[in-house]
């Protein structure tokens, strides 16, 4: 369910399960967050979808059966964002088609970001009485205190201009494909550059800017799992399987 | 007073001017030291409410002078030249006037810096403004704070990692000045148009809200300035940017 490929010095990581666009689970989050580790020696890393969307959230059929999978989706969704942030090399993603949720924290995370005019991007999980705190730490640095606030609180999703605007992204792209390929061309220039002064200049900016201050990020982790099994919860979730496009 | 940095006065409102601009008014250890001594005869200055920065001839200031620290063994020259800009950036929010940053041509790097620690600021659609040190090996560690607190850390980790230069215009489209004017024959009548529009502010007010502003977005780091000079001088001395340095400053 992921996929890697190089294209010269960068690494190309796909999320691969088209057929639920690219939902999440539990196992992908770890693969994920092995997948940047194993790409210590790129320059710089995509991290893109395969298929028409970049990632649609958590895959949440698999909270049906087991009430524990929610926190560890959490837990696996925070410890992916980190990892970008930390890798030394500079992360792009290529949030085209829709990067919703878990989705939209990892465009938060990222170095740079492009999506396309067509994309949605947002949190609407509120719906289902999850808080997406968990990427809170990382979309006010992202997006500033404002605009954060204006996307965690408000269970709508933004289009792909909208998303630059609000500085959500760097760039939008006219559709999908060029999405990717954008992606592409910036880490493909930032890899490029020397790599000592790469990894020297992004973890001063993590440092400045305080998005990977451990209290932080333990605050915002710990009040999305403070809901994990709550009444709300356990009465509005149900509506994530009947098909009701929550995430 | 030294002619590498003058201070000029009519009513309310003062003048700091670069002068170096044989060198594009690029920040050598004695240009620094002669804009900390403007500084420090600045901060008595009670009938002055507005300070514009600007650089003499057509640069505004072309970043650091690492020709003298480049190649030397001793990372403390590149840690002095380095804290002297730290300090400056902290000298500049700490006066009372507003300050009114007239970007009159290139500001590059260092001087891009200066640019953002300006309270507020104006440039012509092409002049070049931006931060092309990992371009060359280097770490933009000093000012990277202050274009953090200028355009917010989404937009500086792009601009920041990217390196390059930007117009004028592209300048103020990503926020990091508050101004455009079509063309450098343009800037003179702007800026002085915003000098004195900012200096019907009422001083008292003026100073108390530049000093809640402060507060607020940690401008009077000296210990994140320290460290941030401290990571430049490092990474100045490592093979990759003194092979990089060597041949660019080798060849202009």
């Amino acid at each position: 369910m992921l996929r890697t490929d190089s294209i010269g010095d960068v690494a190309v990581i796909r999320l691969d399960r088209p057929e639920k666009r690219n939902a999440l689970t539990v196992a992908m989050l770890g693969s994920l967050r092995q997948a940047f580790d194993n790409a210590m020696s790129a320059r710089a890393i995509v991290l893109s979808g395969v298929g028409d969307v970049f990632c649609s959230g958590f895959d949440l059929t698999a909270c049906r059966d087991d009430e524990t999978v929610l926190g560890k989706l959490l837990e696996g969704l925070a410890s992916v964002c980190v990892t970008m942030r930390e890798h030394p090399s500079p992360v792009v993603v290529s949030a085209h088609g829709a990067a919703v949720a878990g989705g939209c924290a990892m465009v938060a995370a990222a170095d740079l970001a492009v999506t396309s005019a067509g994309a949605k991007l947002g949190y609407p999980v509120v719906r289902l009485g999850f808080s997406p705190a968990v990427s809170a730490p990382m979309l006010t640095v992202t997006a500033g205190n404002g605009n954060a606030r204006g996307r965690l609180l408000d269970p709508g999703l933004v289009d792909g201009v909208e998303a630059a605007r609000i500085g959500l992204v760097h760039e939008c792209a006219a559709d999908a494909a060029a999405c990717e390929a954008r992606a592409i061309e910036l880490a493909t220039l930032l890899a490029g550059k020397p790599r000592h002064a790469m990894a020297f200049t992004k973890r001063w900016l993590n440092e400045v800017d305080g998005s990977v201050d451990a209290e932080r990020l333990r605050a915002g982790l710990g009040a999305s799992m403070a809901l994990v099994g709550s009444a709300e919860q356990r009465e509005l979730l149900p509506q994530a399987w009947a098909g009701r496009s929550g995430r | 007073m030294s002619e590498l940095a003058t201070v000029t006065s009519q009513g309310r409102i003062g003048t700091l001017v670069i002068n170096r601009p044989e060198a594009r008014n690029a920040l050598s250890i004695e240009l620094l030291r002669a804009l900390h001594e403007r500084m420090d005869e600045l901060l008595g200055r009670g009938d002055l409410s507005v300070v514009v920065l600007t650089g003499a001839g057509k640069a505004f200031c072309a970043g650091m002078d690492l020709k003298a620290v480049v190649g030397s063994p001793d990372s403390r020259a590149a840690f002095e030249l380095l804290h002297l800009l730290a300090e400056l950036c902290i000298k500049i929010r700490s006066l009372p006037m507003v300050v009114l940053g007239k970007v009159n041509g290139a500001a590059i790097g260092g001087g891009c810096g200066l640019a953002c620690v300006c309270d507020v600021s104006i440039t012509h659609a092409d002049s070049k403004m931006g931060f092309p040190e990992v371009d060359l090996g280097v770490c933009p560690a000093v000012v990277a704070p202050w274009l953090v607190r200028r355009v917010g850390a989404g937009r500086a980790r792009q601009i920041l990692l990217m390196g390059g230069l930007m117009s004028g215009q592209q300048a103020f489209e990503a926020g990091m000045v508050n101004r455009v004017v079509p063309g450098v024959g343009d800037l003179d009548a702007a800026a002085d148009e915003m000098a004195a529009r900012l200096a019907t502010g009422g001083p008292e007010a003026l100073r108390a809200t530049k000093n809640l502003l402060n507060a607020i977005d940690g401008s009077l780091d000296h210990e994140q300035g320290r460290r941030g000079a401290e990571l430049s001088a490092k990474v100045l001395s490592l093979p990759e940017a003194r092979t990089m340095l060597e041949a660019k400053l080798g060849k202009s």
